[in-house]
């Protein structure tokens, strides 16, 4: 069975991000990494391929700085590694054209990733690639088997879990998972310095170039926040908790 | 250029953020068409002042979220920029119809002006970007970081029955007993020190939390003196924790505890000392009891939800 | 989700000098060190054990005799063994001692000089971590000077017999084999001894101050009898002992580096925070002065100890250029140490502060493997030609 698994890579969630004229100066990331939740979507990935004998294709789009992580993934048993090279930001329809291409030029049977990559939070790319595939989609799973024809995962319900079943390719965005991701160790680590990465210009795929539908303009520091304030008495909760989810945005 | 915003249901009624959604729209001076999924809502819907029109989609889908098929039905009768809520069921929703329409996404929108140029926070909020949008585009807006529209409207409705194939079939229900979350994976929490004056008292943090949706951390002192279990321990030799909230009752703030939570992002102290170290690190800092104070932050809270 | 603060100080970006297959070891150690053992070495510190649960994952993780080629053996760089020594010691010297011990005093002395069954009955279970060894070479009596120990080994047919004692032996008691150095008819050998061989014990010595998280022990040989086949063939005299002691040594060289990041960035961590008279104390010149020295000493020590990983992996170092790193290196690492639990005041005597601990380690790892006079010295012959460790001259 061929897995695939799309990583994304983003500023550790540690690392500083310092704007320098109106943009993130991406140059002073101290450390890049997985995005954390596409670490549970390999760890399930190795999962099933030690289960069914099977492929694991690791995928990412991104600047040559992403090769390092589909290295990492292979220190950890990924088979196949796969870079579509773009060093501009694409919009959401260009990713997740891209993504398509290369999963049907593969013939894969299941794609997993991560609910939302940490520098974006969107989780678009999920339920939009699932789409582009006309695969069925579960997001927000915790873990993901392969059992007879279908794929058995468990999700969120209304009153705690549920189990639900598709079949036919399928696309699953992963929570936090049952596990987390295996350490490598030494031999993982050297055999992943032999692994050769494939390299894919969206040109090659007839895609590619600047987004005309997005354009950036500007990208900030957070608003400052207000100096802390002490309230003598219990007078002012009403306008702190006001405050908390009005301002701040945090309940 | 033309909105379509898809109600965002709390139930059977519409969900508070759906005026929220209207409110946004209006106030970049547009009227919008809002499509309510199995009918549910659309008169209170129709009275909200900025609706042009009701659309409400009927159809056997609708019975249970599935976010294909309704996103399949609901697209079919969207046009120009779609405008849902940011809730997972509608980003989920979202991106499906972007991918549909060809349509770029943009998810978890804090402003919007004209024409239209939204702003996003990224970077789990260290940063924030404003991006102008060219062309029909789908947009979620984050709850509670927009206005309210208000009522007073007769918008027309209209009906359309159509379902989709459901591609995703439940075939078990697990019911888990609600496990509180850990400190180092909640967004909100609230911890305890000495203060509290006994660990029975712990109790009504506990229910805090769970109206809050939060996990319960502690000072070293309870864990050490109380015997409040290891993992909840927030600080120097227990956990380091970054939340978006960390309320912090009855704790002095010693040096050891501040590291572990100092880079929260927002923090809220309750001590009846008002010298308590805990409060140079506040947002807002209530000199005040917790027996009197807890309470009240109670009350409040409820009242939002 | 791996989502730890620490950063290790690295001023002069020596780490962008390591291949990728050594950033990729080092994180590998470095993110287990935060998960499993910072979290837990308080605890394993306070109570006096080495916790089982470290030795399996090292295993594992393949980092045991690092630099060995062969027989199931990670045959890495000895750059990628510095690493590896640097990461385990900013957890703890305790934890680093346990993996110098396996890789470079027990597995080491095997593989060099042991025959070819030796090699391949004991060296794949020693990198997987499922059988400890340990090395016999100091004596109650004879420390710095090993070439006049009284441990005896006679020849008696089908096998040998060995009397005598050995102090000071990490992972003794936990140990399923130790590579002991007796003396065969006034000659210094190799014998390796298992653990059930009859007439041998090693009992745990307890009380220490210092390496409170590692295994100290003797090692008693009362007629201990062992079988012809646990000699090893391809060494005589003091070359054997002290080739293994020059690669442990040179992970030692690393290992310092890494408490003495713990210590400053635990330092620095501190001074930001601990307010006093108004202001946090790293604005103070006396604190900024120490942290300053502390990292300038760090990046004099993170080039020594590179420069020497590149002239072990290049065969171009003799054992004189190992001395100067360890002794160094240690030597600043204690200092720092000593200067970080100050910086720390009251706050760091307690344990919620790893300073102290790494202070006292240090004290130990400036006294094994060579003191640091020893090493002194070993450089002032190398410079003049004349030895001066003893009074003949």
């Amino acid at each position: 069975m061929n897995i695939a698994v799309l990583l994304k890579q983003v500023p550790d969630t540690t690392a500083k991000i310092t704007i320098s004229n109106g943009k993130v100066d991406e140059n002073s990331v101290s450390k890049w990494s997985m995005s954390p939740y596409d670490e549970y979507a390999l760890e399930s990935g190795l999962k099933m391929k030690e289960a069914t004998g099977g492929n694991l294709i690791a995928i990412t789009c991104g600047p040559e700085r992403t090769k390092k992580m589909l290295t990492d993934a292979a220190a950890v048993g990924a088979d196949t590694l796969i870079h579509i090279s773009e060093d501009k930001v694409l919009d959401s329809t260009q990713v997740q054209n891209l993504l398509a291409t290369v999963i049907n030029n593969n013939e894969i049977e299941v794609v997993l990733c991560g609910k939302q990559a940490a520098d974006t939070n969107s989780g678009s790319t999920g339920p939009g690639v699932a789409e582009l595939l006309d695969a069925a989609c579960v997001t927000m799973v915790s873990e993901v088997s392969f059992s007879g024809n279908s794929f058995i995962s468990v999700r969120p319900s209304n009153t705690g879990t549920e189990k639900v079943s598709t079949s036919g390719i399928s696309v699953f965005t992963f929570d936090k998972g049952l596990s987390e991701l295996r350490r490598p160790n030494v031999r993982g680590i050297m055999m992943a310095k032999k692994k050769v990465i494939e390299t894919i210009k969206p040109e090659e795929l007839g895609l590619g170039g600047d987004s005309d539908r997005i354009i950036l303009q500007t990208q900030n520091s957070p608003a400052e926040k207000e100096p802390g304030q002490i309230f003598e008495g219990v007078g002012e909760i009403p306008t702190i908790v006001s405050k908390l989810r009005n301002e701040a945005n945090v309940i | 250029m033309k909105f379509t915003i898809i109600a965002e249901m709390n139930g059977d009624l519409l969900h508070p953020t759906t005026y929220q959604l209207i409110g946004a729209i209006s106030e970049i001076g547009s009227e919008s068409i809002v499509i309510c999924p199995n009918g549910k809502g659309s008169s209170e819907a129709s009275k909200i002042k900025g609706v042009e029109k009701i659309i409400s989609v009927n159809g056997d889908c609708f019975d249970l979220f599935d976010g294909s098929a309704w996103a399949s039905v609901i697209n079919s009768v969207c046009e120009g920029t779609i405008v849902a809520s940011a809730s997972p069921n509608g980003r989920e929703i979202g991106a499906i119809i972007a991918a549909k329409r060809g349509i770029p996404i943009i998810q978890d929108v804090v402003a919007i002006s004209s024409e239209i140029t939204v702003t996003r926070p990224i970077y789990s909020g260290k940063a924030t970007e404003t991006l102008k949008i060219n062309g029909d585009s789908v947009i979620t807006l984050r709850p509670n970081a927009f206005e309210s529209a208000e009522v007073g409207n007769d918008a027309p409705i209209s009906i359309v029955d159509q379902t989709s194939d459901v591609r995703v079939a439940v075939i078990e229900a697990i019911n888990k007993a609600s496990e509180r979350l850990d400190v180092t994976e909640a967004d909100i929490i609230i911890s305890g020190g000495r203060g509290m004056g006994s660990i029975d008292n712990f109790s009504h943090l506990e229910s805090m939390a769970d109206t809050l949706g939060a996990a319960v951390g502690a000072s070293r002192a309870v864990v050490d003196e109380w015997g409040m279990p290891h993992r909840m321990q927030v600080g120097q030799t227990g956990k380091t924790v970054s939340p978006s909230l960390y309320i912090a009752v009855g704790i002095s703030g010693a040096i050891q505890h501040l590291a572990g939570m100092r880079s929260s992002k927002y923090i809220v102290a309750i001590n009846k000392d008002p010298d308590a170290p805990i409060f140079t690190v506040a947002d807002y800092g209530i000199v005040a009891s917790w027996e009197e104070a807890l309470p009240i932050l109670k009350s409040e809270l409820m009242k939002l939800s | 989700m791996r989502n730890m603060d620490y950063e290790a100080l690295d001023f002069y970006e020596v780490d962008s000098l390591l291949s990728d297959e050594e950033r990729m070891v080092r994180d590998m150690v470095r993110d287990w060190v935060d998960e499993e053992v910072i979290p837990n070495i308080e605890n394993a510190c306070r109570e006096g054990i080495f916790p089982d649960e470290w030795r399996v994952a090292l295993g594992e993780m393949g980092v045991l005799g690092a630099p060995l080629k062969g027989y199931d053996c990670p045959g890495l760089s000895y750059t990628a063994y510095g690493v590896i020594c640097r990461e385990l010691e900013r957890g703890d010297s305790g934890l680093r001692s346990f993996a110098s011990v396996q890789g470079s005093l027990a597995m080491y002395p095997i593989w060099d000089f042991g025959s070819e069954e030796q090699k391949m009955h004991y060296l794949p279970k020693m990198a997987s971590g499922e059988w400890i060894g340990c090395f016999g070479l100091t004596e109650p009596d004879y420390g710095s000077n090993p070439g006049d120990m009284i441990t005896k080994a006679e020849e008696m047919g089908d096998h040998y017999i060995l009397n005598g004692a050995k102090m000071w032996i990490t992972n003794g008691t936990i140990a399923d084999l130790a590579v002991v150095w007796a003396k065969l008819d006034g000659v210094i050998r190799g014998f390796i001894v298992e653990k059930n061989d009859p007439g041998f014990s090693a009992p745990e010595m307890k009380g220490k101050h210092s390496l409170k998280a590692s295994v100290t022990s003797e090692l008693v040989f009362q007629d201990c009898k062992i079988p012809k086949d646990r000699i090893l063939p391809g060494v005589k005299g003091l070359r054997g002992p002290f080739s293994c002691l020059n690669n442990a040594r040179f992970g030692i060289s690393w290992g310092a580096i890494g408490a003495a990041q713990a210590c400053f960035y635990s330092a620095k961590d501190y001074a930001l925070s601990r307010i006093q008279f108004d202001h946090p104390i790293a604005s103070y010149q006396l604190v900024q002065n120490k942290l300053s020295w502390m990292l300038r000493e760090i990046t004099k020590a993170q080039l020594l100890a590179y420069h020497l990983g590149q002239k072990k992996d290049d065969g171009q170092w003799i054992p004189e250029h190992i001395s100067l790193a360890k002794m160094n290196n240690v030597d600043i690492a204690l200092e720092i140490a000593r200067v970080a639990r100050d910086i720390h005041g009251a706050n760091g005597i307690l344990d919620e502060y790893p300073v102290m601990r790494h202070m006292a380690n240090l004290e130990s790892v400036k006294t094994y493997e060579g003191t640091h006079d020893i090493h002194n010295l070993i450089l002032g012959r190398h410079i003049t030609g004349i030895q001066s460790f003893t009074r003949e001259i």
